[in-house]
């Protein structure tokens, strides 16, 4: 449904995105994450065709980016897009904003009264929507965002840092909405900083940084970076050092009585770490793998990437 | 072409013209002195046209030669004359209220919505180039006509009665000045309201594009009613083929702001 190929986008000269490369399926949410600069709402505009990408090519619901004025205009007609800021006219009603929003998609009269109905109650909207949209608390603007994002029923999302700036109960509402919408079976893309809500609602997640630097389902980024962890009766502290001097030892550190290892090669070097821990007088109460924390997978591809 | 888009735009422009207080002065303040100018010199008329002023007044004399010498003016007496000079001539000032009244508008019309972060909103609707920028045109010249309009019918009506109370005469507009008003008010507007557009589009900021239009729009836009709009006003037939000449150079404007409109620019350049 989402399918980049090398996607790069240059502004004067300067890389945005390079080679940016993935694929979403139909019915599956994609977080991408990456710090502030790092290409997520360039890659966006580009996969919306709001942008043209200087090199690479992507597919979007069935549309090719870059294509036709045509095909962008059918690519945006089947594609939904909630900005970081709210995006919807102050002076306006949120009822009024909808009915803008909805007939620039192409909605008829029947049709918008429906839905915009259906989801101005749903998301407890309905009794404020004839008040102008610039009076609204920003959680009800980012509600409102959203619905007009999903009004004209679109095959894919593009949701760039919904949550930014919600209060906890705000943003826990907004969440649960996405995760209604991933139920319903579009296709989401979503930029957060937010880790936390990616590990939540993510199917796949993608860490860029100007470029891709992983990708994948988070049982198989999680996987590629397991750690072991040994837990010894005493003396953990003095055992670090000489297990920072193997060569297969990436990163070691101790919380307590336990050894957090990060190897190069877990299967094949785990007996040789307890071999040096015993060489060391250690004595191992437990070993046993342990998966990586998206937050540790994001910070490892972050630091290792390109800055 | 969905001519929905077109009103659902024009709403949107008027609802926002009616909340916004500190555009109404230029909407009152333009026409009312379109209004009163005509009216308040036809009132002065017989300070004006005091044909025993000639000879020790040389604006007088240059008055009084001025009639005299254009055979379009009817009238049996100097000051009968003059009134309806004035009042052909003055028909100018209608056409500027649309022009000014466009290309405000229309100068704001892409910034305004950058300043309110909807324009990649409205981008990532399947709205195309052309539309939005028709829509945005039709938005900027539909209110400011009829304001210039409804201008041009009150300042017509207070100038005949005034021009009755001093001459005895009803002076109504001519026929040059009903094709100016109609037919040439519309493409000036439309070209001002272009040229607006192509500054909206360029700036990054709302003071940033009403300093240009202020500055290099409306004076341009004169420029161009300063030459077409007096001599259109004394004949029909170059009213006709002002608004002809106008008309294509706007098609022409309007062609060179599609092409030259970069959604990329508009959302990478603008902070």
């Amino acid at each position: 449904m989402i399918e980049a190929r090398a996607l790069s986008r240059s502004f004067d000269g300067r890389p945005a995105i390079e080679g940016v490369s993935f694929h979403v399926p139909e019915g599956k949410l994609c977080a991408l994450l990456g710090p502030n600069g790092a290409g997520k709402t360039t890659t966006i505009r580009v996969l919306l065709g709001l942008l043209p990408p200087t090199a690479g090519e992507a597919n979007v619901a069935g549309y090719p980016v870059p294509g036709s004025e045509e095909d962008g205009a059918r690519l945006r007609a089947r594609t939904g897009l909630l900005t970081e800021a709210p995006g919807c006219y102050d002076r306006m009603s949120g009822r009024e904003n909808l009915e803008l929003f909805g007939r620039l998609y192409g909605m008829g009269s029947a049709d918008l009264r429906t839905r915009g109905e259906y989801w101005l109650r749903k998301l407890e909207l309905w009794e404020a929507r004839d008040k102008p949209f610039g009076t609204w608390s920003k959680g009800m603007k980012q509600r409102l965002a959203l619905i007009r994002a999903v009004l004209h029923e679109p095959q894919v999302l593009f949701l760039d840092e919904p949550t930014a700036g919600l209060d906890p109960g705000g943003a826990r509402d907004v969440r649960d909405l996405i995760a209604e919408f991933r139920a319903e079976g579009r296709t989401i893309l979503l930029c957060t900083h937010n880790l936390a809500e990616a590990e939540a609602l993510a199917d796949l997640v993608g860490i860029l940084r100007r470029r891709m630097l992983a990708f994948g389902s988070l049982a198989d980024l999680s996987s590629s970076q397991v750690r072991l962890e040994v837990e010894l009766a005493a003396g953990a502290e003095g055992i670090a050092p000489a297990l920072r001097m193997l060569p297969f030892v990436l990163e070691c550190s101790v919380v307590g009585r336990t050894l957090h290892l990060l190897l190069a090669d877990l299967r094949n070097d785990t007996p040789e770490v307890v071999r040096a821990i015993v060489a060391q007088d250690g004595l191992i109460l437990s070993v046993h793998p342990a998966r990586a924390a998206l937050e540790e997978i994001y910070l490892r591809a972050v630091r290792e990437g390109p800055a | 072409m969905n001519r929905e888009i077109w009103w659902l735009f024009l709403r949107k422009e008027v609802r926002d013209v009616r909340s916004n207080r500190q555009v109404w002065p230029a909407y009152l303040l333009l026409p009312a002195i379109a209004v009163l100018l005509p009216v308040l010199l036809l009132a002065l008329l017989p300070l004006l046209a005091d044909p025993s002023r000639a000879g020790g007044d040389p604006a007088v004399d240059l008055l009084i030669e001025t009639v005299s010498r254009d055979s379009t003016l009817r009238g049996s007496t100097v000051t009968e004359k003059v009134a309806r000079l004035l009042l052909r001539d003055l028909g100018v000032f209608y056409l500027l209220v649309g022009v000014i009244l466009a290309s405000g508008s229309a100068a704001l019309a892409l910034v305004r919505e950058k300043e309110q972060r909807t324009l990649e909103p409205i981008l990532a609707t399947p709205l195309r180039d052309r539309e939005l920028l028709l829509a945005k045109l039709f938005a900027a010249v539909g209110p400011a006509m009829l304001v210039a309009w409804g201008t041009t019918l009150a300042g017509s009506l207070a100038g005949a009665i005034v021009g009755r109370w001093r001459t005895g005469q009803w002076i109504l507009p001519t026929a040059g000045n009903w094709v100016a008003w109609l037919l040439l008010g519309p493409a000036l507007a439309t070209f001002a309201a272009l040229l607006g557009l192509r500054a909206s589009a360029r700036f990054t900021d709302v003071p940033g594009a009403t300093q240009f239009t202020g500055l290099v729009v409306v004076p341009l836009a004169l420029v161009v009613v300063a030459v077409v709009g007096r001599p259109a006003m004394a004949s029909p037939l170059v009213g006709l083929a002002g608004a002809m000449a106008v008309g294509l150079l706007a098609c022409w404007l309007f062609s060179g702001n599609v092409r030259r409109f970069r959604r990329e620019e508009i959302l990478t350049r603008w902070r």
